[in-house]
């Protein structure tokens, strides 16, 4: 099944087939899946709360300055650890009036050991981004997309594979939008069809990922059956008041197991756990 | 154990399978099968591509039982600050929204209310019909049915002929779970209706003339081959009475529940729903629960052999108590039907198809949310309600 013909196909199961057989030959059964704390950019918590237990501190939001941005990567990178400390997304810090070079730096410097997120459909010069951060000795973990419409699709996932043969280092392709209609969602139909294609276009990059936050436990478990291998965003707090059986740990495990496949966690830099 | 790719064989020639291939096929088959499968029993049934969907208005008249089904977030018992009875007032105007949505139709359940005689609800449906001749009642499952039997101390072909001279058009399939008495006992069902005495009110409907819907809820204490019994129980019946338009499945929704545990996930829902196509080969119409499932999961239920998109619903209150809460109006419907490649088509309850969209038609209001029975703090109580003897202690009280 060509690219096109996987966008044209009214048959769903034909398409999720043909995303799924090249997710097999590159990741059998496994099965990655991410804890992450989100830290908002302008308020940065003086402590961690209890039942926290995550592989990634991901700093979130557009940041004001680029002091603002440094302070709170101090300030998660005290509480976090050994764990990596990142800040989304590429396409906020952009908004700095200072170049991304400037930026990647200063973080790094701050502690932060990576970037997630740079939305191909956004952010102009895309590999001369790429090319800047990693300058900076920084490293850009995911591709992803912000908006999508039925024009698109396949394009992006060209220019997603594109930019990993010229820009190298992503570990990850993130297809689904981020950015949704109130009025006029993605459909199931659109969402299946878009990770499929991009696992079959974008071969070259390690893992097709889907946030599970933000796409829930439903359509996510369905995404890993049609090409996705990743799951990332799951919260890393616990508040325990469901049980264990209702942890946001056992439920991600619970439900990649019920898709006949392997969980295997890992931290924000796609270390295992 | 039979090959798969034997028992696929049988069901792609059109031939029926049995419950053990059943079995097979479910434990064993890939997703992707399972889909395919289904897609062709629906394609077989459906070659126009059309898929189907009901503007109705999915209304509670009470929250108060004596049920107590363990599973239930939604009911309050009899005396509860939080129960409440729908006034007839308020139902009608429900009616006149659901009409200016294009709706022709109320889908009207509620708890077993003690203080709700028979005569409560033919002077209802009665009410209804004097003022709206057209509009359709979709109303009261078998153990409401039953209820009402126990209460008026009539059979159930008395109190469904009564129903029926009152304004009764059909019955909907709720309260059916799973239809295994085991399971029915560990959810605290059993004594609303018994498997036996579900099956039993839609024999007695199917013989008044009425078409009635069959559901199940899955994913709590029940086995998969408990499961596949449910199913067989309805093709069984289906083949003596013929009476179901379809079949309606979901997962159980925990939230708030007395019985607790967590939801079956997406791909088990996908899977149960193509099971249920392969097996109830005598059903032609299988619906998606996107009110469960979401409207993304709904929506794939096209690829796994549901074709009807269900109702545009309007109002929620069951499921929502129990943690779902997702809102599709007849635009969004019409939306993911189209982006699934198939043609939206409205229906009535007797999946005759009344034409295409009403809101291209006409200026209709986008609905993002569905509405809820009663406003939060309104305690009103219906001024009919002194006309009905009170039988709960707790009523009479009040009315004291």
């Amino acid at each position: 099944m060509t690219p096109q013909q996987l966008i044209d196909t009214p048959d769903l199961i034909a398409a999720g087939v043909a995303g799924d057989e090249v997710r097999r030959r590159m990741h059998g059964a496994k099965t990655t899946f991410n804890r992450v704390f989100e830290v908002p950019v302008d308020a940065p918590p003086a402590a961690l709360p209890a039942r926290v237990n995550a592989g990634e501190f991901r700093i979130v939001g557009k940041p004001s300055t680029l002091d603002a941005l440094t302070a709170a990567v101090r300030a998660t990178a005290a509480l976090a650890g050994e764990v990596p400390v990142t800040v989304f997304s590429v396409f906020d810090l952009l908004s700095l009036p200072q170049s991304i070079r400037v930026v990647a730096a200063a973080i790094k410097e701050a502690g932060a050991s990576a970037l997630v997120h740079l939305p191909i459909d956004r952010v102009e010069n895309a590999e001369l981004v790429a090319q800047d951060v990693r300058a900076a000795d920084l490293i850009i973990l995911s591709i992803g997309v912000d908006d999508l419409d039925d024009n698109n699709r396949l394009a992006l996932c060209e220019m997603a594979g594109t930019l990993q043969s010229r820009a190298g280092g992503f570990k990850a392709f993130a297809p689904l939008p981020r950015k949704m209609s109130v009025t006029k969602p993605t459909t199931g139909y659109d969402d299946v069809r878009m990770v499929a294609l991009a696992r079959v276009v974008a071969q070259n990059i390690e893992s097709i990922q889907v946030d599970w936050a933000l796409y829930g436990p439903k359509l996510a478990q369905v995404a890993l059956t049609v090409g996705a291998n990743d799951l990332d965003n799951v919260a890393a707090e616990d508040p325990g008041v469901l049980g264990t059986r209702r942890s946001p740990l056992e439920e991600v495990k619970r439900n990649i197991t019920a898709a006949s496949l392997e969980p295997a966690e890992r931290d924000g830099l796609f270390n295992p756990r | 154990m039979k090959n798969i790719d034997e028992i696929s064989a049988r069901v792609r020639e059109g031939d029926r399978i049995d419950r053990d291939e059943a079995l097979d096929l479910y434990l064993h088959a890939p997703t992707a099968l399972l889909g395919e499968l289904a897609d062709r029993v629906r394609a077989r049934k459906h070659p126009a591509r059309i898929v189907s969907y009901i503007i109705d208005r999915n209304v509670n008249y009470t929250n108060v039982c004596v049920a107590r089904c363990n599973f239930c977030a939604f009911y309050r018992p009899v005396g509860s600050m939080e129960g409440y009875v729908l006034g007839f007032e308020e139902i009608f105007r429900k009616i006149d929204e659901t009409i200016e949505l294009g709706g022709g139709q109320l889908l009207l359940q509620g708890g077993h209310n003690p203080d709700l005689p028979l005569e409560w609800y033919e002077d209802l449906f009665r009410a209804v019909k004097a003022r709206y001749p057209d509009f359709r009642l979709h109303a009261l499952s078998p153990p409401e049915v039953i209820h009402i039997t126990r209460m008026s101390r009539l059979t159930v072909p008395q109190v469904i002929e009564r129903l029926v001279a009152a304004g009764l058009d059909s019955i909907p399939g709720g309260g059916a779970e799973i239809l295994v008495d085991r399971v029915r006992k560990l959810l605290n069902c059993h004594n609303k209706a018994t498997a036996d005495e579900w099956l039993d009110v839609m024999r007695h409907a199917h013989r008044a003339g009425l078409r009635t819907t069959a559901t199940m809820m899955y994913g709590h204490v029940e086995s998969v081959d408990e499961r596949l019994e449910h199913m067989f129980r309805l093709r069984d019946l289906q083949d003596e009475m013929g009476g179901f338009t379809a079949f309606i499945t979901w997962s159980y929704q925990p939230e708030h529940t007395e019985l607790g545990g967590f939801e079956a996930t997406g791909l088990e829902y996908l899977h149960t729903l193509a099971i249920a196509r392969i097996v109830l080969d005598n059903f032609d119409n299988l619906q998606a629960s996107w009110v469960t499932q979401g409207g993304k999961v709904g929506q794939l239920s096209l690829a796994f052999g549901a074709n009807d998109m269900g109702s545009v619903m309007i109002e929620e209150n069951v499921v929502r108590a129990a943690g779902a809460s997702y809102c599709m109006d007849e635009a969004e419907i019409v939306r993911n039907i189209e982006s699934a490649g198939f043609t939206p088509k409205r229906r009535n309850m007797h999946y005759e198809i009344l034409g295409d969209p009403v809101f291209r038609e006409r200026d209709v209001p986008r609905m993002l949310e569905l509405a809820v029975a009663r406003a939060e703090g309104d305690d009103s109580r219906p001024p009919e309600i002194v006309r009905y003897a009170a039988r709960s202690a707790q009523e009479k009280k009040l009315r004291s």
